[in-house]
């Protein structure tokens, strides 16, 4: 799985500089041996089906798989190299997390695996079977929005809003380890995320004035 | 080749008398506070449906084969094994044999197929022959005696001179001369939700829901392509994921869609990859500037004389104003637009104004050193005089006021250390103002209240002003309104573009829902026994003006409507929006002199955008368009390989946005200008920023750099010259 808040995260407090600027003067080598360690250490099983005898051939064509999403069973038929974004996106009608990059920089399509961030279009979906998934779907019940939700409205955390569910789902993340973050520890956990309308002031409001958010 | 798509400023007069009966109220209940968006909870959801969201039964994935090459001529297109491959459905050419394509990017065939997956596949499958022609590059190579001729009326189209005064007087009378060259990068728009739509044919009828800015100029572009009546187009668009500039109209994918789509009798959904987004979709042009420019010993702008150019790519112009705001009373310019084997540019947030506020803020520093003045100082010398739309004498003096620029060191921060703190400021003109909206407004018998426009919401807000603006007028709280926009089959309304939607829209929504609210006194007065003209609507309830008692409440009014409900139709009006905006920034850095990495600490935003409708959002686009100015000024650049012309970077890790941690504090201080009317405000805040950041890097270090965007390598190498005792 594409390892998200944990790589970046620890890249930009080591340099002291932002992820953006990390990007511009290191170079890609860095960054991709980075995103292997992370995908090793979140997905022990998958090591160790690689060091075990080979794995049964599936695919090309679609393969049946289960995906445990918000809570619920969705049994879908998709292709092996079809994304976690794209198998909800196109394959289960849930096209609130958005395809941006789709490949990992923008943090649109972030959805929370285990508890952790992640970036949807950079995690398969036949790798995230058995794992709990939850993406912006999940969050309100009925109409009553999450309280990260209802602070993104009232502090206009969003524009064009392509990029807001990313942000809600990276917020939340955040506020249900740490319930009362500073503003340097609400940047560093949503510097994942891009947004072209330019809300990350109000974003921030947001997360930093969200209140009720329970430990995950 | 096509022009781009450059929105003109709106020259509507500033003020203009309306009729009485229209008038923005004197006392709102809610224009001018803070209104949350109305779709506020549609996109914290997701629930919000984007034209990429929209899936239609039976959908296909569609898929575009572009030109690897920057130039060159199409031999053969053989689409037989793609047509055979799993689930494809549609495929076709786009170009003829022997078509010259101009561009890496450049669309050349496409197919459609059941899965996204499949439509890959089948795309990789698509063979076609090129003959690589070589391209032009860069504008050094195409303005170069010896290059190619490329582009059939050449590769350098130059405009007229313009002059104004007399220039040999002007540097007579000059006590220093500045010589220099300026230059700005190519942006592109990265809008996160790329271009696209979703086609779906029924007979000879049309729907497509596109992600654009203009759902009746794109109903139109898709009638003349497709060569069928706009009647028979449907264009929704009830969310759109950003578009600053560059979708106006369907574009050769959206009429690459409708194609396949009627091909393979089914729907099809095409959104374009990051990749082709930062190749196809239009960009920002560069601008390069050779000034020479004079001022006299006491601080006034004598002379001006500029030779410019810039490139748009494949024959479109780069033209940006310039000199920007100050008054050189002489001067010369004369401009090249020079081609280049590149996508084309498109209107982008200002079109041309970032361009000719940095080349001519960063030379009024330099001047402004020359003569040792503050500069502000030396530019509240040289500005145009006070004016409705003009009014940088009075915002300069606030913008300095809340962000301290008393405290501003002269130019390099003596402080010892590496880390330097530096000021630097700027102002920006933009027109807005409105014109031509339509809308429709219900009041039905059960009170319910229905008010739509064929306008759309691109992320400015729209949507919640035309519920504030129809609450207002009807006395109704804001959920009591259903407002129904982005969508061709309602009354129309022009792109948003210019920053001419609020100007265009609020007006003709104040007119409408006047003329319906009106229709409903009429009904109501005989039986309240009152004229209609002593009517009014407030807080849920029709009353007489001077008696709250006599009255009765909204539903009451409705339901005396029998069956049949209101419905009216109103158009914008003059006398309730005007054009022309000033705005002043001052911005604070911190460079390190060791890395060269600057970063922007506070910026203070002082605009102005008439009648202010909803303060919360408005102030989200003062603080977006200023992200929008830090990111041109620190981190964009679209960038090609000098010798193959391939883009190097069209992506989002390498073409680079700033994130959290890139914000500095802002202050958006807005304006109200109540007396004016509405006027628009999504692009003058994108203006002034890079200049002042860039004048407050030059303040930090004691280099000027004049070269956008202002990447650690550029400080380092600025800072490296002077210690070599190069000019400064
Ligand atoms: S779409 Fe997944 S990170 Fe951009
Ligand atoms: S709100 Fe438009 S990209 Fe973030």
């Amino acid at each position: 799985m594409a390892p998200k808040d944990e790589t970046r995260s620890e890249l930009d407090e080591r340099s002291g500089v932002s992820r953006r600027f990390f990007l511009k003067t290191v170079g890609a080598g860095g960054v991709a041996a980075s995103v292997i360690d992370g995908l090793q250490e979140a997905l022990p099983h998958a090591q160790e089906a690689g060091t075990a005898a080979a794995p049964a051939a599936i695919g090309p064509g679609p393969v049946p798989i289960t995906l445990n999403v918000n809570g619920q069973r969705l049994s879908l038929k998709v292709e092996p190299r079809t994304t976690l974004l794209d198998a909800l996106r196109n394959h289960a009608g849930q096209t609130g997390n958005k395809r941006v990059c789709d490949r990992g920089s923008c943090g649109a399509c972030t959805m929370i695996i285990d508890g952790r961030t992640r970036y949807a279009c950079s995690t398969l979906a036949i790798e995230a079977q058995g794992h709990d998934i939850r993406s912006i779907e999940g969050l309100a019940k009925g109409t009553v929005l999450h309280p990260v939700q209802q602070a993104f409205a009232e502090a206009d955390g969003m524009m064009c809003g392509f990029c807001t569910p990313g942000f809600v789902m990276s917020a939340v993340a955040l506020l249900e380890k740490n319930p009362h973050p500073t503003v340097e520890e609400a940047k560093r956990a949503l510097d994942g995320n891009i947004c072209r309308c330019g809300t990350y002031v109000r974003v921030l409001e947001a997360a930093l004035k969200t209140k009720g958010v329970a430990r995950g | 080749m096509a022009e781009a798509r450059q929105v003109p400023e709106v020259a509507a007069p500033a003020v203009a008398q309306g009729n009485a009966a229209y008038a923005w109220p004197t006392h709102p209940t809610y224009m001018g506070t803070d209104v949350q968006r109305i779709d506020g909870p549609d996109k914290v959801t997701g629930r919000a449906k984007y034209s990429y969201d929209i899936q239609r039964p039976n959908m296909l994935y569609g898929r575009i084969v572009r030109s690897p090459h920057p130039r060159a001529r199409v031999v053969a297109i053989d689409l037989t094994m793609a047509r055979q491959a799993p689930g494809v459905k549609a495929a076709l050419a786009v170009v003829e044999p022997n078509a010259i394509l101009m561009f890496q990017g450049e669309e050349v065939a496409a197919v459609a197929a059941a899965t996204e997956e499949q439509a890959r596949d089948a795309a990789r499958l698509v063979k076609v022959q090129y003959e690589v022609l070589p391209p032009l590059t860069s504008v050094e190579q195409a303005m170069s005696p010896d290059a190619p001729k490329v582009f059939p009326d050449g590769n350098v189209r130059e405009g007229a001179a313009e002059e104004t005064g007399d220039l040999a007087a002007g540097f007579k009378a000059a006590a220093h001369v500045v010589e220099q060259t300026y230059n700005t990068q190519v942006q592109t728009h990265v809008s996160l939700e790329t271009h696209g739509c979703v086609c779906e044919w029924d007979g000879d009828k049309l729907t497509a829901w596109v992600s654009t800015q203009a759902v009746h100029g794109t109903r139109e572009g898709f009638a003349q392509a497709l060569k069928i009546p706009q009647a028979n187009v449907r264009v929704i668009t009830q969310y759109m994921g950003g578009g600053f500039g560059s979708k106006f109209a369907p574009d050769a994918q959206g009429i690459i869609c409708a194609n396949l789509a009627k091909q393979a009798g089914a729907p099809v959904h095409l959104m374009l990859d990051r990749k082709e987004e930062h190749l196809a979709t239009g960009n920002r042009p560069s601008a390069y500037a050779k000034i020479r420019a004079g001022v006299s010993a006491d601080g006034m702008l004598t002379a001006f004389d500029a030779q410019t150019w810039g490139t748009g790519g494949a024959g479109v112009g780069a033209g940006f104003p310039l000199p920007y705001i100050y008054q050189f009373p002489n001067r010369r310019r004369q401009h090249k637009d020079v081609y280049i084997n590149a996508g084309g540019a498109r209107a982008m947030r200002a079109p041309g104004h970032p361009q000719g506020c940095f080349i001519t803020e960063v030379l009024m520093d330099e001047l402004a050193d020359l003569v040792k003045l503050d500069p502000v100082d030396f530019r509240m010398k040289n500005l145009p005089p006070d004016a409705p739309d003009a009014r940088w004498r009075a915002y300069f003096p606030i913008a300095a006021k809340l962000f301290g620029w008393d405290k501003r060191h002269p130019t390099g921060d003596a402080t010892p250390g590496p880390i330097k703190h530096g000021f630097g400021c700027s102002a920006n003109r933009w027109g807005g103002g409105g014109r031509g909206s339509h809308a429709h407004c219900e009041i039905l018998p059960d009170g319910g209240v229905i008010m739509r426009c064929g306008t759309q919401d691109i992320g400015t807000g729209t949507r919640t002003l035309v519920s504030i603006v129809t609450a207002e007028t009807l006395g109704l709280p804001i959920d009591a309104v259903n407002t129904e926009i982005g969508d061709s089959l309602y009354p129309f309304s022009g792109g948003s573009g210019g920053s001419t939607t609020a100007a265009s829209v609020t007006p003709a929504i104040r007119v409408t829902a006047v003329k319906a609210l009106d229709a409903l006194k009429a009904k109501v007065a005989p039986k309240l026994g009152v004229p209609p003209a002593d009517l009014v609507a407030s807080d849920g309830r029709l009353h007489a003006r001077n008696d709250r008692a006599k009255g009765m409440t909204w539903k009451e009014a409705c339901r005396t409507l029998g069956a049949e409900p209101i419905a009216v139709d109103g158009e914008w009006q003059p006398g309730l929006s005007a054009s022309g905006t000033s705005g002043v920034q001052m911005a604070e850095v911190e460079v390190d002199t060791e890395t060269g990495v600057s970063k922007v600490t506070r910026l203070v935003c002082v605009q102005d955008c008439g009648l202010i409708v909803d303060k919360l959002t408005a102030e989200s686009q003062v603080i977006g368009g200023v992200l929008f100015g830090v990111n041109y000024a620190l981190f964009e650049d679209r960038i090609l390989d000098r010798n193959t012309g391939q883009m190097v970077n069209p992506n989002m890790e390498w073409y680079l946005i700033g994130g959290p941690s890139d914000v500095p504090e802002i202050t958006a201080h807005l304006v109200d200008q109540p007396e004016r009317g509405v006027i628009g405000l999504g692009e003058p805040p994108a203006v002034a920023t890079a200049a002042a950041i860039a004048n407050a890097i030059a303040n930090a270090t004691g280099v000027r750099l004049r070269s956008l965007p202002m990447t650690p390598d550029k400080v380092l190498a600025a800072l490296e010259q002077q210690r070599a005792g190069g000019t400064r």
